[in-house]
C-alpha cells in the first residue's frame, strides 16, 4: 500500500517551496514568472498544492529577460543543468523538483516554436506562451515571485494541442485556474480570445467541450461541478463567432 | 540545438497540422465529434430512452439535435426539461461523457443547463 495522499500532497508541497526558495535567483529576476500546471496549486489557500502535476517548475523567461538572467543562473547551486535537456535544470537534492525554463515571445505567433540558442540555457520558445502575460506577484517561502494574469494561462491552456493523460490533466489544470478566475479575468480571456484567428477560437471551444466531459481524476480538481461554468464560457465565446452557434 | 530540442519542436509542429486539418475538416464528418461534444457540453443531465419516448417527445415539439443524424447508424438527440424527463419512468441516467455507454444509447435525451443553453446547441 502506497503513502497516504494528505502525505503525498504534504511533500510535494514542501518540495514546491523548496524549490522556489532554491531558485530564489532566478524567480526574482526581473521579467521571470511561473507558470504552467504549478501555478493553480500555487493559487490555493496557503500555497497548498493538492494537485497532482508533473514533478518540475515551470519558469517563464521573456526572450528579451533572456540575457539579464543568464548571470543568476550561476547562483542555482542547488541545481544543474541537465545534460539531454539544458533548458531543465535537475535538482542536486529529491526533496526539490525540476526547473523548466521555457521561452516567451510576446512577438510570436501562437502556433509557432522556435529554439533561443544560447550555450548557458537554450529555450525553447512556445507560441502559444505569447498569450500569457505578468499578473500578480506573491511571497512565497521567502521568494517574491512573479505569477500570470489568468486570463492569458488559461486561454495558453485552451489554446495548446490537448491529448493523451498529460493533455487530460492540462485541461483540469486550466479548470483549476478557471476555478480562481474572477469576472474581470473571464473579460480579459473574452478580449484575447477575440484577437485570435478562427482556427485558434476553435481550438479553444473544441478544448472546453473536451474539459467539459472529463471523468473526475484523482488528485485534480472534478470537472463535474464546474460543468455549468464551462458550458457558460463556451456559450460566452460562440456568442460572437459569425461562424458557429 | 539538441536532439531533445529538435524532437519537441517536431512534435509540436506536427500537431498543429493535424490541428489545422481538423479545423479545415470542422463543417465536414470529421467535424461531428465536436459537434457531439458541444451538445453534451451544454447538457446538465443526460439519459438514454426508448425509442417510443423520443417518438413522443419528438411528437411534443422537441426538435432533435442534427448533430444526431450525422452519426451511423444514426442517434435521436434531444434537449429536454428536467421535469418532461422525470415522467419517464423508462428513462436510465447516463454520466454526461463520450463514451461506449453514450454512444451506444439510440436516443439521447439531454437536460440543458438553465442558461438556455438548448436554444444555442445547434450544430457547428
Amino acid at each position: 500500500m502506497g503513502p497516504l495522499p494528505i502525505l503525498i500532497a504534504v511533500t510535494f508541497r514542501d518540495r514546491l517551496i523548496a524549490t522556489i526558495r532554491a531558485a530564489r535567483p532566478v524567480l526574482e529576476s526581473p521579467g521571470v514568472l511561473v507558470i504552467g500546471s504549478e501555478v493553480p496549486n500555487l493559487l490555493e489557500k496557503d500555497s497548498a498544492a493538492t494537485l497532482v502535476v508533473s514533478q518540475d517548475l515551470d519558469v517563464g523567461v521573456p526572450v528579451d529577460r533572456h540575457a539579464a538572467l543568464k548571470p543568476r543562473l550561476a547562483e542555482l547551486r542547488l541545481f544543474e543543468p541537465s545534460a539531454d535537456e539544458p533548458s531543465v535544470w535537475t535538482p542536486r537534492s529529491p526533496e526539490l523538483l525540476e526547473l523548466n525554463f521555457v521561452g516567451m515571445d510576446a512577438s510570436q505567433d501562437p502556433t509557432e516554436a522556435y529554439v533561443l540558442e544560447d550555450d548557458r540555457l537554450p529555450l525553447l520558445v512556445f507560441g502559444a506562451l505569447s498569450l500569457v502575460s505578468r499578473g500578480a506577484e506573491v511571497e512565497i517561502g521567502g521568494t517574491r515571485l512573479a505569477l500570470p494574469r489568468p486570463a492569458g494561462l488559461l486561454l495558453e491552456k485552451l489554446i495548446t494541442d490537448r491529448t493523451g493523460e498529460k493533455g487530460e490533466r492540462d485541461l483540469l489544470v486550466a479548470l483549476g485556474v478557471l476555478a480562481t478566475s474572477a469576472p474581470e479575468d473571464l473579460d480579459e480571456l473574452e478580449g484575447l480570445y477575440r484577437r485570435l484567428r478562427s482556427e485558434l477560437r476553435h481550438a479553444v471551444r473544441s478544448n472546453l467541450t473536451i474539459l467539459s466531459l472529463l471523468a473526475p481524476r484523482s488528485g485534480m480538481p472534478d470537472p463535474e461541478p464546474r460543468r455549468s461554468e464551462v458550458a457558460g464560457l463556451l456559450r460566452r465565446l460562440e456568442a460572437g463567432e459569425a461562424e458557429a452557434p | 540545438m539538441t536532439a531533445v530540442q529538435e524532437r519537441r519542436l517536431r512534435e509540436l509542429r506536427s500537431r498543429m497540422l493535424v490541428r489545422a486539418f481538423d479545423h479545415r475538416q470542422r463543417r465536414h464528418a470529421r467535424g461531428v465529434w465536436y459537434r457531439l461534444r458541444r451538445v453534451l457540453t451544454f447538457a446538465s443531465e443526460a439519459y438514454s430512452l426508448p425509442l417510443e419516448e423520443a417518438a413522443r417527445l419528438v411528437a411534443e415539439g422537441h426538435r432533435p439535435e442534427p448533430v444526431g443524424r450525422e452519426l451511423e447508424p444514426s442517434r435521436v438527440i434531444l434537449f429536454v426539461p428536467a421535469e418532461r424527463l422525470a415522467k419517464i419512468g423508462s428513462a436510465r441516467r447516463l454520466a454526461v461523457r463520450l463514451n461506449a455507454e453514450t454512444l451506444s444509447a439510440e436516443c439521447l435525451a439531454l437536460v440543458p443547463f438553465e442558461f438556455g443553453a438548448a436554444e444555442s446547441a445547434g450544430s457547428d
